[in-house]
């Protein structure tokens, strides 16, 4: 097949060709040549003007059969072209076009018409800046979408600080209308019309305490009260249903040793810890087995051996939950605690990781051992509340604290907001306690100087020192004393030590009454 | 259309009016980053939602703001990386648009899904072009007419356009011009 193109449309097909006669003087140009090289003209000798590389020119025209791949720089070394000799009678055309690189396209000094229509490196290098200019910009979205992340979790909080402060703040208001609402009931309840009254006025209070909790459990703020609970009667009120909880074909025995042994936790929150525990154990079971749920007090580290570093030895309640199924690797043993990590091909991988910030909350830790084969013991430690009720077990750990006479116990209640501090310091002395107010940290400081507490009863947040300071330094000075801090929520959980106990606002008359009394 | 595109009209509402312009038009209707992304394809819907919010702010009609937005695109992608690309198609007002299919050829290879348009010169004569635009989509024409307009100021000449035809399929675009230089 014989082609033959006019001069006009090889130069639209190779705008860098060059035609050259048997000699290689220049019989044609093509136009992008001629643009880039203005001083080049036909008639000079092709080897005036370009240098051709790893070409020998004394035999360029020797083998002229098929096509002498070539390559061309001008010599003032700005145009390179490369291509290949097409050898014809009368001398050859140099199909050749220029050397594009993402450079060259940058820099401006190459353009499209200097390439052929059907040329594939124009396509290719303009694909490759185009992906280039769509890299730059997607790296940009990605800051931008880090930065709207950063501002929504900002926000987020935000509203979550608000909403606890609105909380907080009403339950403040709400505990002083429910205080005066039991204090009206118990001065004047023998006047059913006074009487009527104040229950609807704490009725509403009680239903305005719900809306307040449900804002504080929107802004995860927690809800729960802290009291000292026996652990042993935890389990033996819910025995019925735990045993439904590891459900027929496994059997499960329980062995309580803790006797009135109490720690300072919340009650759902130690359920729900024990109940996902069983829930570990039955699937570990498949095939049926054996789970032992048993308490015991001891002393020593109350954190596992591999953490223990800055713990001092205590007393504290073990909970240990053993299972009799196949056990776990060491591997999956060392994962075992992570969020949302699961052996099993239907768990969330909360369960476990949920008992652990339960325990590192409540001032106790969660570990467990495992022998493949033979089962996993999980031993829930959780500090012990009141030494006085551990005296009661063969151990001896601190001293033991007699109960004080009547009107020798002696209360340093600490409450910036004066009606609550007026009707809490009343309802204690109606019980016969021996109150100090106080409406500040400052005045509180200054009590502690003058005598002996037997309980600290302290708002948390205040202007100026804040309740987990005060009863800290009260904890310091007088170490018998009983803290028992109140608050519309609790700030930071990880703020109250062990042993302290918490009652949420707004409160409930008998409650803190009881939880007083349990405390002296 | 691609989420270049609409980079580029938030980029114009930006230098218009300001950051917290385009975030309430953003919060009208309800779009966020996740619109943006250059490499996505986004339902046409969304992308005339966007330039007709951007008209109501600009305080000009869609058609007005359609122009605008062809004039800022010319601007738009002087800069960045895009540049390179503008100058390599070409360095004269005629050669660019006799090259703007292969610029979209190679837009399309990078950008899969992209419904890219068609341009032919169909007569050039010294300060006139006449230029066929296809396109799968209609309405357009005040795009392609500030593309031009763009055009035409970045090649240092002045000049107008307008719609010379529209035929069934194609609609004729006449461009006039004088080199300043
Ligand atoms: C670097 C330069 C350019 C790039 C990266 C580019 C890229 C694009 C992209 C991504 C689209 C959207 C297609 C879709 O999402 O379906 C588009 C459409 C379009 N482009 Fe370009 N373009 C460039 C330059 C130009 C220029 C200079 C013109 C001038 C006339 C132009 C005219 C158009 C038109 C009219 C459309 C609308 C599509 C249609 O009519 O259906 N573009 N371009």
């Amino acid at each position: 097949m014989l082609l033959t193109f006019t001069e006009q449309q090889l130069a639209s097909l190779l705008p860098a060709y060059l035609r050259l006669d048997s000699s290689l003087y220049i019989k044609a140009i093509g136009p992008s040549v001629v643009e880039h090289m203005p001083d080049i003209r036909v008639g000079m000798r092709c080897t005036d003007v370009f240098d051709f590389i790893h070409t020998d020119i004394e035999q360029f025209f020797d083998n002229t059969d098929g096509v002498k791949p070539i390559r061309l720089v001008s010599h003032c070394g700005r145009t390179h072209l490369f291509g290949a000799a097409v050898f014809d009678k009368t001398g050859c055309i140099l199909a050749v076009r220029h050397v594009l690189s993402e450079e060259s396209m940058n820099n401006g000094t190459l353009h499209m018409n200097d390439f052929g229509y059907a040329d594939p490196v124009v396509l290719s290098t303009m694909l490759i800046s185009l992906q280039r200019a769509m890299l730059e910009e997607s790296q940009a979205t990605a800051i931008e979408l880090a930065h709207e992340r950063e501002r929504s979790a900002s926000l987020l909080e935000r509203t979550d600080r608000v909403a606890g402060y609105m909380g907080h703040d009403f339950n403040n208001l709400l505990s002083i209308i429910r205080l005066n609402a039991d204090r009206l009931l118990r001065k004047f309840g023998h006047d059913e019309k006074i009487s009527n009254l104040a229950q609807i006025i704490r009725e509403t209070a009680a239903r305005g305490s719900n809306i307040t909790q449900s804002l504080m459990k929107l802004s995860h703020q927690q809800t729960d009260t802290l009291l000292p609970i026996v652990i042993d009667d935890l389990i033996r009120e819910n025995d019925t249903f735990l045993n439904s909880v590891v459900g027929s074909g496994i059997s499960f025995d329980i062995d309580l040793q803790a006797a009135t042994c109490e720690s300072v936790i919340s009650y759902n929150g130690l359920l729900n810890c024990i109940i996902n525990l069983l829930i570990n154990a039955r699937e570990a079971m498949p095939h049926g087995g054996r789970i032992s749920l048993s308490t015991s007090v001891a002393h020593g580290l109350a954190t596992s051996k591999s953490d223990s570093g800055d713990t001092e030895p205590s007393a504290y309640i073990a909970i240990c939950v053993a299972d009799s199924g196949s056990g776990m690797s060491e591997a999956l043993l060392s994962r075992a605690f992570e969020p949302l990590f699961s052996s099993k091909p239907k768990g969330t991988g909360l369960g476990l990781a949920s008992v652990r910030d339960f325990a590192k909350e409540m001032g106790g830790d969660v570990w467990l051992e495992s022998q493949v084969g033979e089962g996993t013991t999980v031993y829930l430690h959780l500090p012990l509340a009141n030494p006085s009720a551990e005296a009661q077990t063969a151990h001896k750990f601190g001293q033991s604290a007699d109960a004080p006479a009547i009107g020798t116990r002696h209360i340093l209640l600490v409450e910036d907001e004066p009606y609550a501090l007026e009707t809490l310091a009343e309802m204690l002395e109606a019980e016969g306690y021996a109150v100090t107010p106080c409406a500040s940290g400052e005045q509180a400081m200054q009590a502690l100087e003058q005598q002996a507490y037997h309980v600290l009863l302290t708002d948390i947040v205040m202007p100026g020192q804040t309740g987990t300071e005060i009863a800290r330094k009260a904890n310091l000075d007088q170490p018998s004393i009983k803290t028992i801090l109140m608050s519309g929520y609790v700030p930071d959980s990880a703020s109250l030590e062990p042993g302290w106990m918490f009652i949420r606002k707004p409160m409930d008359s008998d409650e803190l009454l009881r939880l007083v009394a349990s405390a002296v | 259309m691609y989420g270049m595109i609409h980079r580029a009209v938030r980029q114009m509402v930006f230098d218009e009016l300001g950051e917290d312009a385009w975030l309430a038009l953003e919060h009208k209707l309800g779009i966020g980053p996740t619109e943006l992304l250059t490499g996505m394809v986004y339902d046409d819907a969304l992308t005339i939602a966007i330039i007709s919010e951007a008209s109501a702010r600009l305080n000009i009609s869609v058609d007005a703001c359609l122009f605008e937005f062809g004039r800022y695109w010319i601007k738009y992608a002087e800069h960045g990386s895009l540049a390179s690309i503008m100058n390599f198609t070409g360095q004269d007002l005629a050669s660019f648009i006799k090259n703007l299919d292969r610029l979209h050829l190679a837009v399309g290879a990078a950008m899969p899904g992209a419904r890219l348009p068609s341009f032919t010169t169909i007569s050039k004569e010294p300060g006139r072009l006449m230029v066929e635009y296809r396109s799968d989509r209609t309405g357009l024409e005040q795009f392609v007419l500030g593309l031009f307009d763009g055009l035409i100021t970045r090649f240092g000449a002045t000049g107008d356009v307008k719609i010379a035809e529209h035929k069934a399929n194609s609609i004729v675009f006449e461009l006039q011009y004088q080199d300043e230089s």
